[in-house]
């Protein structure tokens, strides 16, 4: 598979199906899989063991109540041994249900981090393609709360499953101790329950994940009314919203009713509770043939106490599988999601002039082309505007020449080669991009500015700094260059940050820059700094400004505009002004009163 | 703040005692009375019929020997025992998620009503988050405590059933087993609040997990643009080993957790077996009886152990209730004195001494007076915190004034039904907001009987319909949640649509701040222009057009006129005025388009010289 990046340390894991995924995963803790089994079938059977001590000490107390060759004394001695024996087979129960509940957990942490591991590094493996149409807020819920489910599928979820199924087993090989016969009420239980299991888990899930869907639903709605609450009023619309929300609210209750109707009616309870009348009868058949003793009857019966358990714990640990199933799907959704570049180390590589032409470009990124029939040429160290209405077209065309994307007609060249026969690592490398939201990282600001070169000096940062304007601002802070930033430090403006990421690309010195500039300034005297940044950034090295300053647009070299996908006009300022009727509007409404017939300038 | 966020209390939060919350829980049940006679009646069955099961299997053993007619009876019992629990059972569970279901349903939708009725003063104080939690979150938590407690009781009656028939068989046994009952709480009880340690240290641990997954996920593409996927990837795989590290302590205190409790089981099995057995041995019991015993160890545990993680529960979930009734009955600062329908109003607006302070006597605006005509519109400018905003926030009846007189069309603001008054206003906040949904549905959002073709007509009246070029379905485009698939510049476009269909009375506009590619703001602009022309206008001006297209500018210090007037007159003054627009609007002038590239060059003078 063709990524941008591979991560050095991860091991091959199997992506042609959810179920192979986790197995290609699980099989790599297997020493944990073995104490988990041993573990679970040893508490199993030493739970079962104990109705067999008490069996043996009823047979005793048995014949001494029936006046047969034992004594009070002997009856109570050998009580005593079995008493020994429970308290040592609990004890050792217990460890080895600790080693099983560890060994899950253990199991199941490293999956969830191996799991996450290997999502990322093929989440960094992706083209921007994949990112830009990939929200951030879906993939947050993949890498944590899917993953998270993927280790609860294993515990809780399958831990319980398989520590229950040897409750279940486990009757079945012990009543045929007892009596070979005795095998017939439990096999017909466990069969009876299984199919009680597959019905209840084809009926459940499906509505579990309507009580699920609904619920989201009602509470987006209501985080949205909420925020909105100013519109809501302001319109008079709250009883519609109320309306509105209570048609939600009933739904998710509807559905929740229904689970419940399904969950009520599960039989194995039912079941359960005839086994214990099967078990009875059918023991005191044997007896009366005297096929077993009394005490083997409490044996058995104690027997059918072991399925409470399994009867009890399967609801729950079924719905965690299927929605560890459900999260693994999503993730490796995402994993084998293929993107469309490669890196072509092959490629041309060399120090880059700057000489952008889009020849013919046709470009979309599903079947509605977002660009027709583009072309321009922008000489180097050239400043190129490109302007339009949002949703026109304008970021598309600047993707395009760091092959984000490819296009699908026509040619982008740079320095006169086509962007698919660059080496992708050179092409990138020397092409800057400050994107319009403006991503800083939660360190120093010295870290943000330096983030493309961990050599870099101090020096060097500071220069960057003071010719992205952000100097003083900088030394503002009481801790200057070390000021964190982000969520766990100091809040930056839009102004602030721009000049930052400015200084980030300055750091660099990219030969072509490509600026995606939609900061407002309140006042002018930021404004002013952020143009001078702009300008100090834009000289020597070719520019892509898409930008809604007007300053910015008039005083650049060229000027591209887009209108729906194509260019519209192009050339100077004054050529513009000549040949563009929008371009034309755009500035003669600027600086006029729109409505007023007063005439009088005040330059 | 951080970890303890969500646990401090609101200003609006109430205590209320126990007896008046359980009357107020009452009288949503009491709605379903006979589903809740039921469910008692079944909850009744459920627990006997339970604690009969060991009974009748250790009478049929001790029977075996003596009287098989009655084993045949008892298999009976056993066989009718299961029927009765199963049905029991079902009755139970069906009408308790019917009941329970319902009522949280009924709860959440007289919160929701409650919260969409509150002042927008009440959001000031109160984060929308935290409200969203009580309304969806608390009502869940408590109906899931409704849930657990009818458990919880019908295990205790089970346990007492059990309790009475075992003291009957033996009072030793039955002492003995109740004296080992302590140590389990104990246990449990200790087991607990260890669990909760390790089990916050580990919330703890994610949260920090959680901050660095959403930044380096976020930051991937900055990563890229510098080729830096190495390093960020090493750092993440840190972050996550750090919290499998935590997660494994954590995993230690749980899983030993069930295994400890299974050797105290061991020890009371043990103690009772032994016991027990010298009592059969004394000729005190039988041997079925000592068999009933010990079927009871487990049928006592568990409700035990259940009991004692239950109180705590049981609080919270009386917490949650609290949570919601609080928010049910929170009250509004603002009044309506009378209920005169505002549906014919012209927009001629007075204020007259008006004072008003958000917090008690912290004045906003004092002794305020202001004439607005039918028809004017005002473009109010002045620094941040100069009271911009607060005639729009009275005039809206968003927030409550304390002095003075404000009159629409001559008659008090407070005499009219607020909805239909409201109907007459339009508003456009600073954030542009929409809900879910089309464009179109945006648009119809304040006038739902609204019909497509004049929808259609309007849309296309802006700009000639340029802005809905782009969109992939033209009206018909989802925009996303709160708008988010639009851009911000449409996003305000559609804003204004939905207040254009209104046809307001009088229009509210608190200008966005955010930059807008000039053509979208060409045809916000002419949006605008038309409303101006038909409505009362109250502009809260970020720019330089929107101000000079007002009738007349009003500029705010303190909260207070200092100066009111024309663009031009007002310049001419060189007073405040001047001061505003050399500070907030030069850079959006003309002039300083045409002459940025000298002025702002390397080491040009850091101020533009004069207009």
């Amino acid at each position: 598979m063709s990524a941008e990046f591979i991560a050095s340390n991860t091991y091959d894991s199997d992506h042609s199906s959810p179920v192979r995924f986790i197995w290609s995963h699980v099989r790599r803790h297997w020493i944990f899989i073995i104490t988990l089994l041993v573990g679970a079938a040893s508490n199993a059977a030493l739970a079962s063991v104990v109705f067999i001590f008490v069996g043996w000490s009823f047979d005793k107390l048995d014949a001494f109540q029936r006046g047969l060759d034992v004594t009070g004394e002997e009856a109570l001695s050998f009580t005593l041994l079995m008493v020994g024996a429970v308290i040592g087979s609990q004890a050792l129960r217990a460890v080895l249900q600790f080693m099983r509940n560890f060994s899950a957990e253990i199991f199941s942490q490293r999956l969830e981090r191996d799991v996450r591991d290997e999502l990322y590094g093929s989440l960094l493996g992706k083209g921007m393609d994949f990112h830009d149409m990939q929200p951030v807020g879906d993939i947050m819920a993949r890498v944590t709360n899917d993953v998270r489910e993927v280790n609860f599928m294993f515990n809780p979820g399958f831990n319980l499953i398989v520590g229950s199924s040897f409750f279940l087993i486990m009757p079945l090989f012990v009543a045929p101790i007892i009596h070979p016969q005795l095998i017939l009420v439990p096999v017909v239980f466990v069969i009876l329950h299984l199919i009680v299991q597959v019905r209840l888990i084809n009926s459940v899930h499906p509505i579990a994940q309507k009580v699920r869907g609904s619920f989201g639903t009602m509470n987006s709605r209501l985080a949205e009314a909420l925020e909105g609450l100013q519109v809501v009023k302001g319109t008079a619309q709250e009883e519609n919203e109320a309306k509105y929300f209570q048609s939600l609210a009933d739904t998710v209750r509807d559905y929740y009713i229904e689970q419940g109707e399904i969950e009520a009616r599960y039989l194995s309870t039912l079941l359960w509770g005839l086994a214990f009348m099967a078990a009875l009868m059918h023991a005191m058949f044997l007896y009366n043939q005297g096929a077993i003793a009394i005490g083997d009857v409490v044996a058995f019966i104690g027997q059918m106490y072991m399925f409470g358990f399994p009867v009890f714990a399967s609801l729950f640990s079924l719905s965690r599988i299927a929605s560890g199933f459900a999260g693994a799907k999503r993730i490796l959704e995402l994993i084998v999601a293929e993107t469309n570049l490669d890196q072509n180390t092959a490629g041309h590589e060399g120090k880059l002039e700057g000489e952008i032409v889009f020849d013919n470009v046709t470009f979309g990124y599903q079947e509605r082309p977002v660009l027709k029939n583009i072309s321009f040429t922008v000489k180097p160290g050239q400043t190129v505007a490109i302007v339009g209405q949002t949703g026109a077209g304008k970021s598309t065309i600047t993707k395009l020449i760091n092959r984000t994307y490819d296009t699908k007609e026509g040619r982008v060249l740079v320095d006169g080669v086509d962007v698919r026969e660059w080496k992708l690592e050179s092409l990138r490398s020397q092409i800057g991009n400050i994107e319009q939201d403006i991503f800083l990282f939660s360190r120093t600001i010295a870290e943000n500015i330096s983030f493309a070169d961990d050599h870099a000096t101090r020096e060097q940062v500071i220069d960057a700094a003071q010719k992205a304007q952000a100097h003083d601002f900088i030394m503002s802070f009481p801790e200057g260059y070390e000021t964190v930033i982000g969520q766990r430090g100091v809040t930056l403006s839009g102004g602030q940050r721009q000049r930052l990421a400015l200084a980030r690309a300055f750091e660099s010195d990219p030969p072509i820059l490509i600026l995606d500039d939609s900061t407002s300034a309140i006042d002018s005297a930021t404004e002013d700094e952020i143009q001078k940044a702009i300008w100090t950034a834009a000289e020597g090295r070719t520019t892509l400004l898409i930008t809604h300053r007007l300053s910015q647009i008039r005083w650049a070299d060229h000027i591209v505009v887009i209108k729906n996908g194509t260019v519209a006009a192009q050339g100077s300022h004054e050529e513009l002004l000549e040949s563009s009727e929008a371009y034309r509007r755009i500035f003669a409404r600027y600086d006029e009163p729109s409505e007023s017939t007063h005439a009088v300038e005040t330059e | 703040m951080g970890f303890f966020g969500g646990l401090e209390g609101d200003k609006y939060d109430r205590q209320y005692s126990d007896g008046y919350l359980a009357k107020r829980m009452w009288d949503y049940a009491s709605k379903f009375g006979r589903n809740v006679g039921a469910i008692v009646v079944a909850v009744v069955i459920l627990s006997i019929v339970v604690s009969l099961r060991p009974i009748l299997i250790s009478l049929g053993i001790d029977a075996l020997e003596s009287d098989q007619n009655f084993v045949i009876l008892i298999l009976g019992g056993l066989f009718l025992s299961a029927v009765f629990e199963y049905g029991a059972n079902w009755v139970r569970r069906r009408l308790l998620t019917k009941v329970i279901g319902s009522m949280v349903a009924m709860l959440r939708n007289d919160s929701f009503t409650a919260a969409v009725g509150r002042d927008l003063a009440f959001y000031d104080r109160n984060k929308t988050g935290k409200i969203v939690s009580r309304i969806t979150s608390d009502t869940q938590e408590f109906g899931d405590v409704l849930l657990f407690t009818s458990d919880v009781v019908s295990q205790i009656i089970s346990i007492f059933f059990l309790l009475a028939i075992l003291l009957e068989r033996s009072v030793f046994l039955t002492m003995l087993l109740i004296g080992t009952i302590p140590i389990y709480a104990v246990a449990a009880l200790g087991f607990r609040a260890l669990a909760r340690r390790v089990t916050r240290q580990g919330s703890r641990a994610m949260a920090v997990v959680n901050d660095q997954i959403q930044e380096s996920v976020t930051g991937i593409s900055v990563a890229k643009n510098f080729r830096r996927e190495a390093m960020i990837y090493d750092e993440f795989t840190e972050v996550n080993l750090l919290s499998y590290n935590t997660n494994i302590k954590r995993s230690m205190v749980i899983a030993s957790i069930i295994p400890a409790m299974n050797v105290l089981s061991g020890f009371s099995i043990a103690i009772i077996l032994y016991f027990g057995a010298s009592s059969v041995v004394e000729g005190v019991i039988t041997a079925g009886t000592w068999y009933l015993f010990i079927q009871g160890v487990d049928r006592f545990l568990f409700p035990i152990i259940n009991l004692v993680s239950f109180w705590s529960q049981f609080q919270q979930g009386l917490a949650s209730a609290e949570r919601v009734f609080a928010l049910i009955d929170a009250e509004n600062n603002l009044k309506q004195i009378d209920d005169k329908s505002g549906s014919d109003i012209k927009g001629h607006i007075e204020f007259k001494n008006v004072s008003f302070a958000y917090e008690d006597e912290q004045w906003v605006m004092q002794d305020f007076d202001l004439d607005i005509k039918e028809g004017e519109s005002i473009a109010f400018v002045g620094h941040t915190g100069a009271g911009k905003s607060t005639v729009a926030k009275l005039v809206t009846r968003f927030y409550e004034f304390q002095k003075g007189d404000i009159l629409i069309d001559g008659q008090d603001i407070r005499t009219f039904n607020l909805q239909s008054y409201r109907a007459r206003l339009g508003i456009v906040p600073q954030a542009p907001f929409l809900f879910s949904g089309t464009i179109r549905e945006n648009i119809r959002y304040a006038r739902p009987d609204v019909l497509d073709a004049e929808i259609e007509e309007l849309a296309n009246s802006v700009g000639g319909g340029e802005w809905l070029e782009t969109l992939p379905d033209g009206l018909d485009s989802d925009v996303g949640e709160r708008g988010a698939r639009l851009s911000m510049g449409q996003r305000q476009l559609v804003s204004l649509l939905r207040v254009m269909i209104q046809k307001p009375a009088i229009f509210i506009l608190d200008e966005a701040t955010a930059s807008i590619d000039p053509f979208t703001e060409m045809q916000i602009q002419e949006a605008i222009d038309l409303l101006l022309a038909q409505s009362t206008s109250i502009l809260i001006a970020h720019r330089l057009s929107t101000v000079r297209s007002a009738d007349r500018i009003i500029v705010l210090k303190e909260g207070a006129i200092i100066e009111q007037g024309s663009h031009e007159s007002l310049m001419e003054q060189n007073g405040h005025y001047a001061e505003l627009y050399n500070t907030y609007f030069r850079h959006q002038s003309l002039s300083y388009v045409e002459n940025a590239r000298d002025i702002l060059k390397d080491d040009a003078p850091e101020q533009i010289a004069g207009d």
